[in-house]
């Protein structure tokens, strides 16, 4: 039987083979986009790998005494690394992270103890004092920018560039510079090491990125399999009726059975096998879409053994078992579904879910939300998954009613056509586009939720200007008798306040003061200067001195902008003679004014933290890559959405082939058959995505009203462009199937009906 | 006009005063290297109905379709009304058959999603028709076909005879000059092609309506006012053997010519 099935489907005609080559395609694309989230996702695991040996394990572990942004100068592991060099020499190891033009640039000043002293992955010796490694991106930026700008910062010449294993992304800018043991030992945050660890990720950032990836491989992997799901499925009807008709010539239930299911199974088997082909010939195309904010390189889309063998093996079996279980209808009766009755109507009931998760979210902002961290989990969690398990299953009862009240009012036979095609299979038609709404609901919570902390954060506490002010904290040289005493500040020359001001776009620079012994505040200012600066805030009135806080994102937000600093009881000449521990340098934001005065700063102050500036923190940069990683769902989610759409418009066209043919026979023109296809897979398709963004930014300003007593601000113009973008990319994959609609129905069509 | 190379049978004299609305002249069509028609003249004159007859593959259909301006001959000339149909271009052609044609096939001509109502009003919604004017008129023709209370019924939630009356009220709607119906009781039982083709008949009689009817029957033929037969892509008046007269004669119809 199976031999004859395997003829039927190999042998089977024009009709058959068509088929067969058609859902081949459709589960290769799906195939080849599942290998691709999956790698994308294993991805973004290995290029975080690739960034544990920056922190690498310190034998004398100084803290930092003032970190700016929680750009901590040096986290010591608390890993035991591998060793890479058993009898190593120690090396004196400043990592930090310098910046140019909001791009992060991790810097490491090295300088070895000894010749055995561990290299760091990506090159083959340690640079020697006046001599850089730089990676390939930022060597060509080195070469590209003026030199004042960036350059001048890192002391001596390039002696060659980093591989691609120090690399988490070809795009990343990293540099190891060369020092003698003097400058480093006594640099803030340095530390010896005896090894350089590999392989393993930033202690900090495991459980969040494992979250964020599930979700964001979740949010994609649905609309794929979906997808998958509907591709197995196409021209169902008209497979359901060559199998009736087998029926009636005396095929047994098991032999139709039989049939269906290894007619299916060799349509996925092809298109599994196309679609690996194709993950492969595509890799590095693939590789360069900035998913998390990086390219990546080829070979970190590598797929692991168990996901090739669940994959090659999962898709034709289940597509097998979706064939089976969908003919269950056909083994029932031999007349199979010639006979077309009206399908059970989907029930109101299922929009309560949805009623239920909108409303416990509207509960905890109207109550407040629960005390315990556990519980505000439970609570945002549960009721986010309640609302788009919610949306699911009341889309087809949704899709019922839009279509009905479409109907209903429908003046053109095309309205009408579409409308009655969506009431007829709600279920049907909201199937295809149903992975859509995890992806579109789960990026906009992200997005959402993202923009409105970075903004109302940032624009909150410095207002606009907060992007134009390099703020720079200086931490004196350390006491190497005591590597814990907290150090003191350093002195700021005339010159390089001289040297600041006269850049182009600088128009101010405030120097902030280490308090003499027995004062409270963390940081002193003359009043004279932060008058200078006033969106840093001010100091009361007739007071000369104030306590200051460098911290340029407050824990409160709110506040900096109106701020009223603490008078200090102190002279200002006084100030001034003691030694500064920041500089504040008011900019008018131009990168190259912003740049210079970065360089300046840092060649002042060699080994110090780079300035920066309330944007361009690594909290900031963070929140920024995984937003971009939302709305990269959000890009892909829409497409993926359109190939199952396309894909259900396929098999609609098939099923309807007679009907719609004759129709033409009889003068329709072939326009009114494109609108009824455009209509019926773009009008659910667009309330779907509208619906499932409002959703999303509703859930999002009411996590954001109870959590973090912030208001929702609109989303950027990326998101919008990314949503866009999408819709036209999926609308253009639907057009796509445009001729095949004008050939099916064709006279010819119906005549060899 | 039943000039020299004219087939067997070309035009009713009875119709001639009436009007001749389509005619084809020595009509050639192929399909790849298997020639369908090698010449067939036929002419309609104004509310005949007229049976085409013939063995299966001898190019009935094929001449149907060409006289509906569904397929565009080789060669020779199709008239509708002096218009040459033949080498008019597509969509002039299909704005003729959406308005001066209708059409009733053997099966599958229901939008299965539509009620039978909106099926009727298909065609006048397509030709620009308000949808409560069309589905007025629409509703208008059930009582007169037996098809009262089905109006918001689907096509699969009703019988062979009643969905072909549906197609049948469709075809009628717009009320056409040209009716094409080919095999119209195919899937039917005797007793329910013969209700449609009394229906048929009537209606088309009623508005003075012009039809070609396709059919391998004699017993439907028999409802026509004149008979011609296909053979071999040639239009003939002769029965292609004794039997199939002798069938031809003992029709039930009530139009026989």
């Amino acid at each position: 039987m199976i031999r004859l099935a395997v003829r039927l489907t190999l042998n089977g005609g024009r009709e058959a083979v068509t088929r067969l080559v058609i859902t081949a395609v459709a589960v290769a694309l799906g195939v080849g986009l599942l290998l691709a989230v999956l790698a994308a996702d294993n991805a973004i695991g290995v290029q975080n790998l690739r960034t544990g040996w920056f922190q690498a394990t310190g034998s004398t572990g100084s803290n930092v005494t003032r970190s700016i942004n929680g750009t901590s100068r040096t986290q010591v592991s608390s890993r035991t690394p591998p060793a890479s060099a058993p009898k190593a020499s120690p090396e004196w190891w400043l990592s930090s992270y310098d910046e140019y033009n909001n791009q992060q640039i991790e810097r490491v000043d090295v300088a070895a103890l000894g010749p055995h002293a561990p290299v760091p992955p990506g090159i083959t010796r340690l640079p020697g004092p006046g001599q850089y490694y730089a990676s390939p991106a930022l060597a060509a930026l080195l070469r590209s920018v003026p030199a004042g700008q960036l350059a001048d910062r890192y002391p001596g010449r390039l002696i060659g560039t980093i591989g691609p294993a120090a690399l988490q992304s070809p795009g990343s800018l990293v540099i190891f510079v060369g020092r003698t043991p003097a400058q480093v030992a006594r640099a803030p945050g340095a530390v010896r090491v005896t090894s350089i660890a590999i392989g393993f990720a930033p202690p900090d950032s495991g459980e969040g990125i494992a979250a964020v990836l599930g979700i964001v491989a979740i949010a994609l992997l649905f609309p794929v399999l979906v997808f998958i799901s509907t591709a197995t499925r196409l021209a169902a009807a008209r497979r359901e009726q060559r199998f009736a008709a087998m029926r009636l010539a005396g095929a047994t239930p098991r032999q139709v059975s039989v049939v269906a299911t290894v007619e299916a199974a060799i349509a996925a088997i092809a298109g599994t096998a196309a679609g690996f082909a194709l993950f492969f010939g595509f890799r590095s195309e693939l590789a360069r879409i900035p998913f998390s904010g990086q390219p990546f390189f080829p070979d970190d889309l590598r797929l692991s053994l168990p996901t090739i063998v669940v994959v090659a093996l999962g898709i034709p079996v289940a597509a097998a078992v979706v064939a089976h279980v969908a003919l269950r209808r056909v083994r029932i009766s031999p007349l199979g579904t010639a006979r077309r009755v009206r399908a059970r109507r989907p029930s109101a009931w299922r929009t309560l879910p949805l009623l239920a998760g909108i409303g416990e979210l509207i509960y905890f902002t109207a109550v407040g939300h629960p005390t315990t961290v556990k519980g505000q989990l439970w609570a945002y969690l549960g009721g986010g998954a309640l609302t788009v398990a919610g949306l699911v299953i009341a889309g087809p009862w949704l899709t019922m009613a839009g279509s009905a009240l479409l109907a209903g009012r429908a003046s053109r036979p095309a309205g009408l056509l579409a409308a009655r095609r969506l009431a007829d299979d709600p279920k049907g038609a909201f199937r295809a586009i149903s992975g859509l709404i995890l992806a579109v609901f789960t990026a906009t919570v992200a997005v959402g939720i993202i923009s409105s902390m970075t903004e109302n954060h940032a624009l909150q506490t410095f207002g606009a200007a907060g992007r134009h002010i390099l703020i720079a904290g200086l931490t004196g040289p350390r006491n190497l008798q005591d590597p814990n005493a907290a150090p003191g500040g350093v002195t700021v020359p005339a010159s390089v306040t001289g040297r600041l001001l006269a850049v182009p776009g600088v128009s101010s620079v405030v120097v902030s003061h280490v308090p003499p012994a027995g004062t409270t505040a963390d940081n002193l200012v003359d009043c004279g200067q932060l008058a200078r600066l006033p969106v840093l805030g001010s100091c009361a009135p007739g007071a000369s001195v104030a306590a200051f806080d460098l911290q340029p994102v407050g824990s409160t937000p709110g506040t900096r902008r109106t701020r009223v600093w603490p008078t200090v009881s102190i002279s200002a000449a006084r100030v001034d003679r003691l030694p500064a521990s920041g500089l504040l340098v008011g900019t008018n934001g131009a990168t190259a004014t912003l740049e210079q005065a970065r360089t300046i700063i840092e060649t002042s102050f060699p080994l110090q933290a780079s300035p920066v500036t309330v944007f361009d923190s690594q909290g900031q940069q963070l929140l920024a890559a995984w937003e971009q990683l939302a709305e990269v769902v959000i890009l892909a989610g829409l497409p993926i959405a359109g190939c199952s759409l396309a894909v259900g418009v396929i098999a609609g066209l098939t099923d309807r082939k007679r009907p719609f043919s004759l129709l033409r026979l009889a003068g329709a023109p072939v326009g009114l058959l494109r609108r009824v296809v455009a209509l019926e897979s773009s009008v659910p398709l667009l309330a779907v995505a509208i619906v499932s963004a409002a959703l999303g930014l509703l859930v999002a300003e009411l996590f954001l009203n109870s959590q973090l007593g912030l208001n929702l601000r609109p989303p950027g113009p990326a998101y919008y462009g990314y949503v866009a973008g999408g819709v036209l990319l999926t609308l253009g994959i639907i057009a796509a199937t445009f001729p095949l609609l004008s050939r099916v129905t064709g006279p010819e069509a119906a005549r060899s009906e | 006009m039943n000039g020299a190379g004219m087939n067997e049978g070309y035009v009713n004299e009875n119709f001639v005063n009436e009007g001749c609305v389509l005619e084809a002249r020595e009509i050639v069509k192929s399909f790849g290297s298997t020639p369908a028609l090698r010449g067939a003249s036929v002419a309609v004159g104004r509310g005949e109905i007229l049976a085409v007859m013939g063995p299966s593959g001898s190019g009935k259909s094929t001449l149907l379709h060409c006289l509906a301006g569904i397929l565009v001959p080789d060669g020779g000339q199709v008239l509708f009304g002096g218009q040459r149909l033949d080498t008019m271009k597509e969509n002039p052609r299909s704005a003729l058959r959406r308005d001066k044609f209708g059409f009733v096939f053997q099966f599958g001509q229901l939008v299965p999603e539509l009620t039978a109502e909106e099926n009727v009003a298909l065609p006048l919604l397509l030709a620009g028709a308000r949808r409560a004017e069309a589905v007025r008129k629409a509703r208008a023709w059930f009582p007169r076909l037996g098809l009262d209370g089905l109006e918001r019924n689907r096509s699969g939630e009703m019988s062979g005879g009643e969905a072909q009356r549906v197609a049948l009220a469709r075809g009628l709607v717009a009320d056409p000059e040209v009716l094409f119906a080919d095999e119209p009781t195919g899937s039917l039982d005797s007793l329910a092609g013969e209700r449609v083709m009394d229906l048929l008949t009537t209606a088309a009689r009623d508005q003075g309506t012009t039809v070609v009817l396709v059919t391998h029957e004699p017993r439907v033929a028999a409802y026509a006012d004149r008979e011609i037969i296909v053979r071999d892509g040639v239009v003939t008046t002769t029965p292609a053997a004794p039997a199939a007269a002798a069938a031809a004669a003992s029709g039930t119809g009530r139009g026989g010519s």
